[in-house]
């Protein structure tokens, strides 16, 4: 039994350490950041940034990424976008927290019972296939101008997507395992704690991450189309003023939010949710 | 150690759209008790694993009784090793062996690593199963099922999905722990070289799922493959499920 050890225990990665023919230190840090996740990212980043600021430069119509610089730090200095920004997020926040709950009881019925799934399959089938900007149209012709649309879109487009992943996360749960608890008489409460919870967290965070995401636009759409506050509100009135620069601000400022809500957030807790998943290291990965 | 007993067991699984129902197990009688290694034997499609799975609780029987009590006459503790090792993949190894178990007490984690030990793995506890092999996995999946202590030890062809080398190394290794610990198992196999090495004792079923005969291994342990009577043994219950082949394709086209 001695012969087998852990897969990856005895790997060892390729050194970096140049000889003394190689091209330095410097030389092989420099090429070993580019070929790095971060480097790749920053790059396309720059890459991204580089072409706008052509484009801008080109077309009369593309403000670029000083014009939309400028126009954010007027937008500061107005005392607009703290107010606005504060008021998106409560409505965002507040209808991702809604559709969460909603989403995550509708995969979980229609995960584990034949019966909810029959009922509720369909419905959420519709619902992932109506467009935010739908949700948007029809929340504003509800309820008009005032937090009630935006609320109400984000959380319809959320939900669907939310509910969709749990009941995957649940349906995955692996019979077999279902099967050695059972020959082991494991009590339900350990089945649900061990067995079912870390099997559907990652699916809950991956479903809450992506139902962010999808309700992001759609509380943006829905103040664009009928809100007298907020940041889609905002974009609007530069949009009508035909002051693309103050327009490309706020799209700048809302993409940036969302950017950095799913990098340094969401992405993480979707990571750790999976840890385990990635602990696998095996001699032919390096 | 426990008593095992088998009386009139049917399973039948349900046909549907236009499936004629599937008659697993036909009228099963057999009984087993004591320090003893009982395997189960047969084609593929006999109804083993389903035996198995009936006496350990997760399959139904269509009709019959199936009794499992220890030395004191309650229901018996049982472990189970499956085919494959059935590790909770977001659980270390010793989170693995806990997870069967109501108390997590530093005896109770001590009396864990003592099995962990037997299988070579004390040194494993906080690796998670994809960080393993197969064969290091199946030995958790063999100390798991040890570590309950259970008055029956059932196993259903725990080295099937392992390579040669790994399977024949985990066989010697079953033998050792079942010769310290002597708890009463019914193992399934359709190896007939696996249950002439391991068992006291082979049940054969036939395909249809019926008892086709039950043989008495009276050889000395511990048993090495190299040793001619268990390759004679092996020869000669390979020849009776031969016959046993025949005789039943005769009866068919009769």
């Amino acid at each position: 039994m001695s012969v087998e050890e852990p897969i990856g225990t005895r790997a060892t990665l390729p050194t970096a350490t140049p000889g003394p023919d190689t091209a330095g230190p410097t030389g092989a840090t420099q090429g070993r950041w580019l070929t790095s996740d971060v480097g790749a990212r920053v790059t396309s980043f720059a890459a991204g940034l580089l072409l706008w600021a052509v484009l801008g430069a080109v077309f009369d119509r593309i403000p670029g990424p000083v014009d939309a610089a400028v126009n954010l730090w007027q937008e500061f200095g107005r005392g607009e976008v703290f107010g606005n920004f504060a008021t998106t997020l409560v409505r965002f926040f507040a209808g991702v927290a809604i559709a969460a709950v909603i989403g995550i009881t509708a995969g979980l019925l229609v995960g584990w019972s034949k019966l909810w799934r029959a009922a509720l399959s369909d419905i959420v089938l519709v619902g992932l296939s109506i467009p935010a900007v739908i949700w948007a149209f029809l929340t504003v012709m509800w309820f008009g101008l005032g937090w009630q649309a935006p609320f109400t879109a984000t959380v319809l487009a959320a939900t669907p997507f939310v509910a969709v992943n749990v009941s995957k996360g649940v349906t995955g749960i692996s019979r077999d395992l279902r099967d050695m608890s059972r020959a082991y008489e494991v009590p339900l409460r350990r089945r649900i704690r061990d067995l079912a919870l870390p099997a559907v967290t990652g699916y809950i965070v991956t479903g809450v991450r992506f139902g962010m995401i999808i309700g992001w636009n759609a509380v943006l759409l829905s103040e664009w189309f009928g809100s007298s506050s907020g940041v889609g509100f905002r974009a609007r009135y530069w949009y009508d003023a035909n002051r693309f620069g103050g327009f490309a601000a706020w799209v700048v400022l809302f993409i940036a939010f969302i950017v950095a809500l799913d990098r340094l957030v969401l992405e993480r807790l979707s990571r750790r949710a999976f840890a385990w998943r990635d602990t696998e290291v095996r001699t032919d990965d390096v | 150690m426990a008593v095992l007993k088998v009386e009139h067991l049917h399973k039948t699984f349900p046909g549907g759209r236009g499936r004629d129902p599937n008659k697993v197990l036909d009228d099963i009688n057999f009984q087993m008790s004591g320090q003893h290694f009982v395997s189960l034997v047969g084609p593929s499609g006999c109804g083993k694993s389903t035996l198995l799975n009936i006496v350990s609780g997760i399959e139904q029987a269509s009709s019959g009784t199936v009794t499992v009590l220890d030395d004191h006459g309650k229901p018996a503790r049982m472990g189970y090793v499956f085919q494959d090792p059935r590790l909770l993949p977001w659980r270390n190894v010793m989170d693995n062996m806990l997870y069967v178990h109501d108390d997590r007490s530093p005896q109770r984690r001590e009396q864990l690593m003592r099995y962990l030990r037997m299988v070579g793995l004390d040194e494993h506890v906080g690796y998670f199963p994809s960080q393993l092999s197969g064969g290091m996995q199946q030995r958790v999946g063999i100390a798991r099922a040890f570590g309950v202590e259970p008055d029956l030890l059932l196993m259903d062809e725990p080295f099937s999905h392992l390579d040669a080398i790994t399977a024949r190394s985990l066989r010697d290794q079953l033998q050792d722990i079942w010769a310290q610990t002597k708890k009463t198992v019914l193992f399934v196999t359709h190896d007939v070289m696996e249950a002439v090495q391991l068992s006291d004792r082979i049940i054969v079923l036939a395909p249809g799922g019926t008892l086709y005969e039950d043989i008495t291994v009276d050889l000395p342990r511990p048993r090495k493959l190299s040793d001619p009577k268990v390759a004679t043994m092996q020869a000669e219950i390979l020849a009776r499920l031969e016959r046993m082949t025949q005789e039943l394709a005769r009866s068919t086209s009769a």
